[in-house]
């Protein structure tokens, strides 16, 4: 397996999609994830098909009151798994974050090639992202499932990639989810 | 300008609107969603449902979206209507728009009400089994709900360090505190919301009454790690070991058997990941209740009665099941059995794990309910 790099820092100088304040933010949420469980670096295992490898993570270590203003577990969690699952996929598939469009529950990130000017989402992929800070990967294994089933129901029609970052085993869960 | 730049520009607004939100500024951060939501609605109409549909679908949602985050419902509703009414609308575009109108429909029935509510409300959606789009069993529901409520008002007692209550309903001042209403929710799966009434005699609230928003943030955040991490997770955020054990088997309680219905969800509204319960999530929240569970005593075998929980006496601690044979079994030693754990399972088939003592005498460990 190829070993490669996790870039947690700077995505939105290669992510469109992304806004520099969001960037930080989740970059921010990522380390202190983390923090809770590992000490910089450390190998991130990727489950992509074909394309599956190791990617190491480095990142500098957050102080108390950074973990402090990140105390609401849930917020930091989802937050951390998005850097995670961007840069993810970035080294795996080489896609990026080509833009963002709001839903009833929150936003949704859809994936296209990079450097490519955006004219619309008709061939972009959306991305279903989860984290789990503690869990074995059975339960990773679990949340996948879920996640491929949310990204069914009600967008039938939308590909996507579903990621699930679980923290504490260091790895990275995807599965594709074809438009039917 | 092009769909590109207009959406470019509505992303931008949106994101600063998001992060106004997590900081706490709700009014900037409503103003630019509004802000959003205009340029998000400019985007809309540079585009063609027939040339670029998914485009279209997708750029309809946010704005409609965006609209109703800013506040402005008649908007909001305008731009559902009127898309909804396009002949080549995508199928997942479709069912987002009639979600946010049913969210928009509730917010209006709340205004016209008078009851003031805390942001924040709670979505639940059961599927799988059963369940048909728009309908469910009565009898599930209802007991579903009921669990829901008395996790509501758990963490509200937890959060005001009162001692776990054992018996009897909650204090009338939580009631008042955070009361919890149902609400339509949109039929795919079956659907129902909680939202959290706002006090209103401000003399039944002390000066220490947390936030009706924080609990039902509080309430998230128990129960995805009571489902996520029975173990660890839940033990970081709730140390107390009596309160740990009763948001626990309130937790199971909800989650489903796998026979009835096969999959609930638990969301905020604005959250993108819902707390998910299934079949697994019961079977792990059991082991982590068996591994806390005080060691049996010498002599004792440990049994399961299965049947219909008959009867019920908390204060003389003991219950009763009915058998398949007809024979009713009484157990003992009910006593650290909560209220509104066992209530909600009479005349309802139980599973009781108990020990049985070189007399025959049943003593009581634990109670599931078999759906």
């Amino acid at each position: 397996m190829t070993t490669r790099t996790l870039m947690l820092e700077g995505l939105e100088e290669r992510h469109p999609g992304l806004t520099r304040r969001v960037a930080d933010s989740f970059a921010e949420a990522a380390r202190v994830c983390l923090d809770r469980h590992h000490t910089s670096p450390i190998p991130f295992r990727i489950d992509r098909g074909e394309n599956s490898c190791e990617a190491e993570a480095a990142w500098e270590s957050t102080d108390e009151r950074t973990k402090l203003a990140w105390a609401n577990t849930t917020d930091t969690t989802r937050d951390g798994a998005y850097c995670i699952a961007i840069a993810a996929i970035e080294v795996t598939d080489g896609l990026v974050a080509v833009g963002r469009a709001e839903t009833h529950t929150g936003a949704d990130y859809y994936l296209g090639e990079p450097r490519e000017r955006l004219e619309d989402l008709e061939k972009s992929l959306r991305l279903e992202v989860s984290g789990v800070d503690h869990g074995i990967l059975t339960t990773l294994r679990g949340r996948l499932a879920q996640k491929v089933r949310q990204a069914k129901d009600g967008n039938s029609s939308l590909p996507a990639i579903a990621a699930v970052v679980g923290f504490s085993s260091s790895t990275v869960l995807t599965a594709d989810v074809n438009s039917e | 300008m092009s769909w590109s730049d207009l959406h470019k520009a509505s992303e931008e607004l949106a994101t600063a609107a998001h992060l106004a939100l997590r900081d706490g500024d709700c009014a900037a951060a409503q103003a630019l969603f509004k802000r959003s939501a205009k340029a998000e609605e400019e985007a809309l109409a540079q585009l063609h449902s027939a040339n670029k549909p998914r485009t279209f679908g997708i750029t309809a949602v946010s704005a409609v979206a965006l609209w109703y985050k800013g506040g402005d419902l008649a908007q909001a509703e305008a731009i559902a209507y009127r898309v909804l009414g396009h002949a080549n609308i995508e199928e997942f575009a479709g069912m987002q728009l009639r979600t946010l109108l049913q969210a928009i429909w509730n917010v209006r029935a709340q205004e016209v009400a008078g009851v003031s509510f805390a942001p924040g409300q709670v979505q639940v959606s059961v599927r799988g089994g059963e369940i048909i789009t728009g309908g469910a069993p009565l009898d599930l529901i209802i007991e579903k709900v009921q669990t829901i409520q008395s996790l509501f008002y758990r963490t509200a007692e937890w959060m005001k360090k009162m001692p776990l209550r054992r018996r009897g309903p909650a204090p009338k001042e939580i009631q008042e505190m955070c009361r919890p209403w149902l609400f339509q929710g949109v039929p795919s799966s079956y659907q129902f919301v909680v939202a959290i009434e706002r006090p209103r005699q401000q003399d039944w609230v002390s000066l220490d009454s947390p936030d009706p928003q924080l609990v039902a943030s509080t309430f998230l955040s128990i129960l995805k790690n009571a489902i996520d991490d029975p173990a660890d997770g839940l033990s970081k955020i709730i140390p107390d070991k009596q309160y740990k054990t009763a948001f626990l088997k309130l937790a199971r309680n909800l989650s489903p058997t796998g026979k009835v219905f096969n999959q609930m969800e638990v969301r905020a509204a604005g959250d993108a990941s819902p707390v998910v319960l299934v079949p697994e999530s019961r079977k792990l929240i059991g082991l982590t209740l068996k591994a806390d569970a005080p060691p049996a005593g010498e002599a004792m075998v440990p049994t399961t009665v299965r049947g219909v929980l008959r009867a019920v006496h908390l204060d003389h601690d003991w219950l009763e099941v009915t058998e398949e044979d007809g024979e009713n079994v009484r157990i003992w030693n009910v006593g650290e059995a909560l209220d509104d754990v066992i209530g909600p399972m009479v005349n309802h088939p139980v599973d009781v794990q108990a020990l049985k003592d070189n007399k025959g005498k049943l003593h009581f460990r634990d109670i599931e309910r078999e759906e």
